[in-house]
């Protein structure tokens, strides 16, 4: 099993809301599986971690929550993506591929010293 | 944006904090429930699946907290949790809550009330527009009455031409006329003043308006502007008084305004008229005469100018003045001119009393706060256990510390609150103190600001004290357990700073008591003053009768000859030995100097011309006063208006004109260029007697040198009756004045007083400060002997141990007593030697407060020893019983 990875500061909300772009209206369990998987689970993500960061976007009005029967029906809380939150969405997308762009170039082999 | 938006998000959270746990209880349940429905399908059986997703989520609890940290404002939420569980914890131990808030709130209630008289008093801004630009003008001169003698017209005139520094100069003449009614007469202290003087003074109208340039100069109508004290005290508050005539002696003026509130200098003002009113004010004497000074001058600072610049232009103005007016300026008597800031000269008289008071009660505070920081840190002693478990189960040093500073507030703004209480009672004694020094005493309030220094005190005590404790500090943790959390008895900085606020608070007391004792001193030395007069029971009544202009009118004979009758019918009274009628009551200063020289003798170089207070006597008057006749005789019947002129003066004249030589039969005279402008002559006159001095300027002025005229041979410009009575002369009040009623309607009758009351002016005053002072020192006293006693007291509980071990290796109890009252001992003595040196030093700052003492004076200094000696043991005793009464056997038993 792959060495677990913990969220690196500031990357959770953007994994937040690319989830939610792409599965739209999502439970908090449903963001947790889903970056669980997509990090083929890399990543370890517990509660203490993930609702913090989407109170503090719901605060920010990135994304809406309101209670709703989730497909096997079960009462659960649904957050959305906000107008805001798509547009912040697009801009931290962008930065960040700018910035791995620039770590990558930066860690080519070719520029090792020594 | 985004960020105050998540801010105001999360101060919602604090208030919708019921309804979102609930929320997020039911979230995080449907979480773990999801999780748990995953791993069933995957296969687990239902307890193991629901184990895996717990364990994979990290735990619920922390989950919570962590959203909680995120949802609210954690560090307010804790702060009020903080500030529930320090109350709850001051709940279980009474006794140190109570001793605490007590001591607390007494320092802070009188610092509070006596801060709030020092900024009525001093500090407050004046309610004058620009009130900080705003100056007073003094001349002074040596000799006596010579500290402020007023500027002439014409001398006001150099200064408007002379000093650009000050753009408006106004000008303003106490002044007093009686409102005469068909029974009774009323005096009104007004200020007669210049049309700019309101602009200058920047002051405006309640009601109606102010005087104006306008109103300036003769032949215009006489108006007059109602201080607000008056127009309430008067008229009520009635708005219908304006356009009303008042008839002011034999004038009348039309009321045109009201004043907004306002402190005046250098007395109490009931109403400003324009100059009008009084005929001398506009005639060429009083506007041409150089020496003709009674108007008092105040000026505003000219944009942009500073003081400094006004005093050197008023300096140069002076200094040219000086030599080319060399008659009017006696150079011996050194005639000068300052420029005080008005609010200064307002503050002039209770500053020092204040500072001294307000010193006082800092220190009070000081030891208060000692006490106070002494038992916390006795109490964090004792808590050590508790902050140890608290840290180990990871309360971090900062949420230790935070929790010591929630108690610490708790406890000081119970104080405060108390202290405020303290402090309203306070407030009302100290204004009526406060009146006696400074005009501005209505002032003083306990408004916002003052509510204000008292919350920041009682935050800056809070934070100090939770500061002293100390707090078990992070990787340290292991230390403090290991020790078995057991009472670590403070560690030696402590004991070290719990002594050092031990010497602190004995040093701080003895240099109160040393006030105290030094203040209390002068009060019983005032009262024993001797006030020159041969006995005590004499009724003294001023009676105006007729204003100065009518009396010049041909009103004198009149007048006198009612005097006398008023005499004669109060002689007739039972119990009364003898009346006597004067122009100046007894142990009361005259208002009337003059320059007096005498027959045949030249001054020295550069003396100041001698002054004396001219007054006038009946041939009873000083028998009837009880001023003692040293030489010659007294005035007789035949001493008339037709007679040979003669005059009677005091010990203190008569060494100054004719030192080591028989004064009767010396001639002397009035002199001076002020002469023209009064209705005195300068004739040769003879000494034919010398009365003994008396205390007229107040039991702590010297006597001031005087001459009597007899009364049949002067206008009777002022007048008065003295009673001498063989018992109780306040009894006399009422039928003397029904007497001077009877024989006067329209008369002014003006403090009636016996001489105890007069002599009780001077000393009462003086008598509150030293009762304030005193209370303070031996409040101090207090707090320091419960300090030294709870401190030792400590010291001997975290003993017991180390005393059980010297006992049992056969220390007898008198030995173990010995070493802690020797361990009090030494912090008494230091104490005692700081204090001493501090006392020296607050001496020599109050000693304008003193009277007959000498600021270091010894029995003062031996007597507060003692008594902090004696104080100082009994309370090492009672902790050296305690440890004296340790039985070796059970403590080491128990160790």
């Amino acid at each position: 099993m792959a060495e677990k990875l913990d969220v690196k500061q500031g990357t959770l909300a953007l994994m937040i809301l690319k989830t939610l772009q792409v599965l739209g209206p999502l439970h908090g369990y449903g963001v947790a599986r889903r970056i669980e998987e997509i990090s083929s689970n890399r990543l370890s993500l517990n509660y203490g971690t993930l609702y913090p960061a989407l109170v503090k976007l719901e605060q920010e009005g990135f994304v809406t929550a309101a209670w709703r029967q989730s497909e096997n029906n079960r009462r659960a809380k649904y957050y959305a993506l906000t107008a805001a939150g798509r547009k912040r969405l697009a801009r931290e997308a962008r930065d960040w591929h700018r910035t791995a762009d620039l770590i990558a170039a930066f860690l080519a082999p070719g520029l090792e010293v020594k | 944006m985004t960020q105050i938006r998540a801010l105001l998000a999360r101060i919602a959270g604090i208030f919708t904090r019921q309804q979102v746990e609930a929320d997020l209880a039911e979230e995080l349940q449907s979480h773990l429930e999801m999780a748990t429905a995953e791993n069933i399908r995957r296969g687990m059986n239902p307890d193991e699946a629901r184990r895996q997703a717990m364990l994979e989520s990290g735990g619920l609890m922390v989950a919570a907290e962590a959203v909680r940290e995120q949802r609210g404002l954690p560090w307010i939420e804790s702060i009020a949790a903080d500030i529930k569980y320090a109350i709850r914890a001051l709940r279980h131990s009474p006794a140190f809550t109570t001793v605490v808030v007590l001591t607390l709130s007494l320092g802070i209630g009188a610092n509070t009330a006596i801060f709030s008289v020092v900024r009525g008093v001093l500090l407050k801004p004046l309610p004058h527009r620009d009130g900080d630009r705003l100056m007073y003008l003094r001349q002074s001169a040596d000799g006596p009455g010579g500290e402020n003698i007023g500027f002439s017209v014409p001398e006001i005139l150099d200064f408007r031409n002379g000093a650009p520094a000050l753009a408006g100069i106004a000008e303003f003449s106490p002044w007093t006329v009686a409102i005469r009614g068909d029974a009774d007469a009323v005096r009104l202290d007004v200020g007669l003043v210049t049309g700019n003087y309101f602009e200058v003074m920047g002051l405006t109208p309640v009601l109606g308006r102010l005087t104006r340039p306008s109103d300036d100069g003769p032949g215009v109508p006489a108006v007059m502007v109602l201080t607000h004290d008056y127009w309430i005290k008067r008229f009520g508050g009635d708005s219908s008084v304006i356009g009303r005539q008042v008839r002011l002696d034999e004038k009348s003026a039309t009321v045109i305004g009201v004043l907004q509130p306002a402190p005046f200098f250098p007395g109490h003002v009931d109403a400003l008229l324009n100059m009008v009113i009084s005929e001398h004010h506009t005639s060429a004497l009083m506007v041409q005469g150089r020496t003709h000074r009674m108007t008092e001058m105040v000026a505003r600072l000219r944009p942009g100018a500073t003081v400094a610049q006004a005093r050197a232009e008023v300096a140069a103005v002076s200094a040219r003045v000086h030599s080319e007016f060399k008659d009017a300026y006696d150079p011996g008597s050194h005639y000068r001119v300052t420029v005080i800031p008005f609010r200064e000269v307002l503050g002039e008289r209770a500053r020092l009393t204040l500072w001294l008071l307000m010193g006082a009660a800092a220190f009070v505070l000081l030891i208060s706060a000692a006490n106070v920081a002494n038992l916390t840190l006795m109490r964090g002693v004792r808590r050590e256990h508790e902050l140890v478990v608290r840290a180990a189960i990871g309360a971090g040093a900062a949420r230790l510390r935070r929790l010591l500073l929630a108690e610490n507030l708790v406890l000081t703004l119970a104080g405060a609150a108390v202290g405020v209480v303290i402090a309203i009672g306070g407030v009302t004694l100290l204004t009526s103190l406060a009146a006696r020094y400074s005009p501005r005493a209505g002032e003083i309030r306990l408004d916002g600001m003052v509510l204000g220094f008292t919350l920041a005190l009682s935050v800056i005590l809070a934070l100090v004290l939770s500061f002293l404790a100390s707090v078990p500090k992070e990787g340290t943790f292991a230390s403090w357990i290991s020790a078995g959390g057991r009472r670590m008895s403070g560690s030696l900085r402590k004991q070290k700073l719990q002594r050092g606020l031990v010497v602190a608070q004995i040093a701080v007391s003895v240099v109160l008591l040393a006030g105290a004792g030094l203040l209390t001193r002068t009060m019983i030395r005032l009262s024993s003053v001797d006030t020159g007069l041969k006995t005590e029971e004499v009724l003294s009544m001023e009676v105006g009768i007729l204003s100065p202009t009518q009396l010049l009118a041909g009103g004198d004979a009149d007048a006198k000859e009612r005097y006398d009758r008023m005499r004669r019918e109060a002689r007739a009274l039972p119990g009364v030995i003898e009346v006597g009628v004067g122009s100046t009551m007894p142990l009361r200063n005259s208002q009337v100097q003059l320059e007096i020289k005498a027959e045949g003798k030249s001054l020295a170089v550069g003396e100041a011309m001698p002054r004396a207070e001219f007054r006038t006597a009946d041939p009873d008057y000083f028998r009837a006063a009880g001023i003692p006749l040293l030489k010659g005789r007294e005035f007789s019947a035949t001493d008339r208006d037709s007679a040979g002129r003669v005059v009677i003066i005091n010990q203190v004249l008569a060494a100054k004109l004719f030192p080591g030589e028989d004064a009767v039969g010396q001639r002397l005279a009035w002199t001076g260029d002020v002469l023209r402008f009064t209705p005195f002559s300068g004739d040769w006159r003879t000494v034919i007697g010398v009365v003994g001095n008396t205390q007229d300027g107040g039991l702590d002025a010297a006597p001031q040198p005087v001459a009597f005229m007899p009364f049949a041979q002067e206008l009777a410009i002022g007048g008065g009756l003295v009673i001498r009575v063989d018992s109780n002369a306040s009894a006399l009040v009422t039928p003397a004045t029904r007497i001077v009623r009877a024989v006067a309607p329209t008369a002014l009758i003006e403090n009636v007083m016996t001489v105890a009351q007069i002599k009780d002016q001077s000393v009462s005053p003086r008598r509150l400060n030293a009762a304030l002072v005193s209370s303070f020192g031996i409040l101090a006293v207090i707090i320091a002997a419960v300090g030294i006693a709870g401190v030792l007291g400590f010291s001997v509980t975290s003993r017991t141990t180390e005393i059980g071990i010297r006992m049992s290796l056969g220390a007898d109890s008198r030995q173990v007593q010995q070493m802690i009252l020797k361990e009090g001992g030494v912090l008494v003595v230091i104490g005692l030697m700081l204090g001493v040196a501090g006392a020296f030093f607050a001496g020599h700052l109050m000693r304008g407060l003193l009277f007959g003492v000498a600021p270091h004076d010894p029995l003062t200094l031996i007597g507060v020893a003692l008594m902090i000696t004696v104080v100082g043991i009994g309370a090492c005793w009672i902790p050296a019983l305690r440890a004296a009464r340790i039985d070796p056997a059970i403590t080491m038993r128990s160790a």
